[in-house]
């Protein structure tokens, strides 16, 4: 399902009546290169509401990577606040952050960035580690995520033994092993083909409708924006729509 | 799986290059290990002395005589128990020249009662004490020339001009690590016999055993007492005091093998380092994904060090695995045939294998602590940024 009248203009508030998830006000980054300095966000206004699921476009250096790591914590603004999820992040230690992350949000990368020397169990095991769940409790939830991105059968494979869209996958279920409220996809079907990306995407639609998953991708793709409810376009670090 | 089993599974991950630094650090190891052997061998010959022995030599050095009547002196002061004495004759074998070996012209009656950590047949003790050209030789020695009770040999000697003749009486064991086993022993008399006038009735050094070795310095400072106002004054030394001003005059060398080994080390570190550097620099992306998805920079670090200390540490026990067969069956035994007199026992002490294998862990942790601490500090950000 999309939503017409977002996709076709794009709004920086969500729609009346329903709480953002993530807020961000008068929100600047600004990055020193060299002696320069690079503007890459500017004054910017931007809120989520929950359950969204979102597409940030825009030309290469218009700020979409740096507005999504903004929002997943990651990194931090020059100016301006970020709230995510009833959370100011701006004022977050290093560690309050890093904690938040791993409860909060679920990350997924273009490169899939899996640990070769893990099975995909292990992989999508990996962030619980950081929790107090026992062994059992871990590799349970492990494989129950592993279920829902449809690759139960994959369980002792490999990264080298699985495709391009299995590794997204399992890159997707270690994703949502946490749970996270918010998901964010930085270019997630940059390295697949087609066939390969539409399942990707698929599975993201499920994970925003089905488990009421916030989704938020970056993208250069139109088809896979397409799959968005909203469409958001940057540009030189300002909303252009 | 747990944060301490990942970094056991990254070790494995390139494996050629795992390889390639396991057996840089092995052979790292194997080089340090006989050299730790060299030097403990060497300095464990004073450990290893009798505690209730005292040597007395000429005041000046070992290699001027003593006339002979010292030892009825020595054997009639207060504590002594029993006394004997050598000469050493620097016997060569004409046929192989090369092969140096310990030889003393000795006094059959006493020599096994102050050397009494050896084991000589009664039977071919007695044949040798009763034979005039008669010798016994340490195990080692006669099997090293092909020497068995009953042949007749020919050496000659680098101080003493001739042929000298000997038997073969008996071949003597050990039952201490201390003793030489390659060592060839005959009757004073024989030598004493066979020169000149003036040459005769010398001694070169005396060995007593006392009753009271608490007080074996005080005991030698007597002994020296007696002869200081004689013609030719001593010096008495227990035998640990003995061997360690011998060994005084290899220091410079034992502290120059101790460099070496330093530096065999610190090229270990470096191959480490190097290893898991570049390990490190292509996982920069991964350690992104890591810290982004909650892991914190301790974990990382952690991970590296652990990494380095399983590489370092394999390379250890791999060197271990290759060192001791090789000291023990193959050099040590070359060794102590050879150069019983200084290595009487050339062999890996477990000491030093432990010591071989914290060091490696250490120096890997160590050679890791770069890589890691550089890989923590990278924020964050500018690690995910190579992904995104």
């Amino acid at each position: 399902m999309t939503d017409d009248t977002n996709r076709a203009g794009g709004h920086a508030a969500p729609a009346e009546g329903k709480a953002p998830i993530v807020q961000l006000r008068s929100v600047s980054k600004t990055y020193t290169r060299g002696e320069e300095a690079v503007h890459v966000l500017d004054g910017l206004d931007f809120d989520v509401e929950a359950g969204s699921f979102e597409a940030l476009m825009g030309p290469s250096g218009s700020g979409k990577t740096t507005l999504l790591n903004l929002i997943a914590g990651l990194d931090r603004p020059t100016s301006g606040s970020v709230e995510v999820v009833g959370k100011r992040l701006d004022g977050l230690g290093e560690g309050a952050l890093a904690k938040w992350r791993s409860s909060t949000i679920g990350f997924v990368f273009q490169s899939f960035n899996l640990l070769p020397v893990l099975t995909a169990l292990e992989n999508v095991e990996l962030p619980l580690l950081l929790t107090h769940l026992g062994s059992a409790e871990r590799k349970t939830r492990a494989r129950t995520a592993l279920r829902i991105v449809g690759l139960e059968d994959r369980v002792q494979h490999f990264p080298r033994q699985l495709s391009g869209g299995q590794e997204q996958r399992v890159a997707i279920a270690r994703a949502i092993v946490n749970d996270p409220t918010i998901l964010v996809a930085d270019e997630p079907t940059g390295d697949l083909d087609r066939k390969s990306a539409d399942d990707v995407l698929g599975l993201l639609e499920t994970l925003n409708k089905e488990l009421g998953k916030t989704v938020l991708m970056v993208t250069h793709d139109p088809a896979a924006a397409e799959r968005a409810k909203i469409i958001r376009r940057l540009d030189k670090g300002r909303l252009a729509s | 799986m747990t944060l301490t089993s990942l970094a056991f599974r990254n070790f494995g991950r390139n494996r050629f290059r795992a390889f390639l630094t396991v057996a840089a650090v092995a052979v790292s190891i194997v080089a340090f290990l006989l050299l730790r052997t060299v030097v403990w061998a060497w300095a464990s010959g004073a450990e290893w002395s009798a505690k209730d022995r005292i040597v007395t030599r000429h005041k000046v050095t070992f290699v001027i005589w003593l006339p002979k009547h010292y030892i009825d002196i020595v054997r009639q002061a207060p504590h002594i128990k029993t006394a004997t004495w050598a000469t050493w004759f620097g016997a060569k074998d004409p046929k192989r020249e090369h092969e140096f070996f310990t030889s003393l012209a000795v006094d059959p009656a006493t020599y096994f009662d102050v050397y009494n950590e050896v084991d000589v047949a009664p039977e071919a003790l007695e044949t040798w004490k009763h034979d005039r050209q008669g010798a016994i030789v340490g195990d080692a020695l006669a099997k090293k020339l092909g020497w068995k009770v009953g042949d007749r040999i020919t050496l000659k000697s680098g101080i003493f001009p001739g042929d000298w003749a000997f038997n073969i009486d008996a071949i003597y064991t050990a039952r201490a690590k201390s003793v030489d086993r390659s060592t060839l022993l005959f009757s004073w008399t024989y030598l004493n016999e066979s020169l000149r006038d003036r040459q005769r009735d010398m001694i070169g050094w005396m060995v007593s055993r006392v009753d009271d070795p608490a007080h074996v310095a005080e005991i030698g400072v007597a002994l020296d007492k007696r002869f200081e106002d004689l013609d030719t004054p001593t010096l008495s030394q227990d035998e640990g005091t003995f061997n360690a001003s011998f060994l005084a005059m290899f220091s410079a060398i034992l502290g120059a093998l101790d460099i070496i080994s330093a530096v065999i080390l610190g090229i270990m570190t470096l191959i480490v380092g190097n290893t898991i550097a570049m390990g490190v620099r292509e996982r920069t992306q991964e350690f992104g994904v890591l810290r982004a998805i909650g892991f914190m920079p301790g974990h990382i670090a952690f991970w590296i060090v652990v990494e380095a200390m399983v590489m370092a540490l394999v390379g250890g026990l791999v060197g271990v695995a290759v060192a001791f067969p090789f000291i023990n069956y193959g050099v040590g035994r070359f060794i102590e045939e050879n150069m019983g007199s200084m290595f009487p026992y050339f062999r890996l002490e477990t000491a030093n294998i432990v010591l071989a294998l914290v060091v490696s862990a250490l120096l890997g942790a160590v050679a890791s602590g770069i890589p890691a601490m550089r890989a923590s500090r990278t924020r964050v950000i500018d690690a995910v940024r190579r992904v995104a």
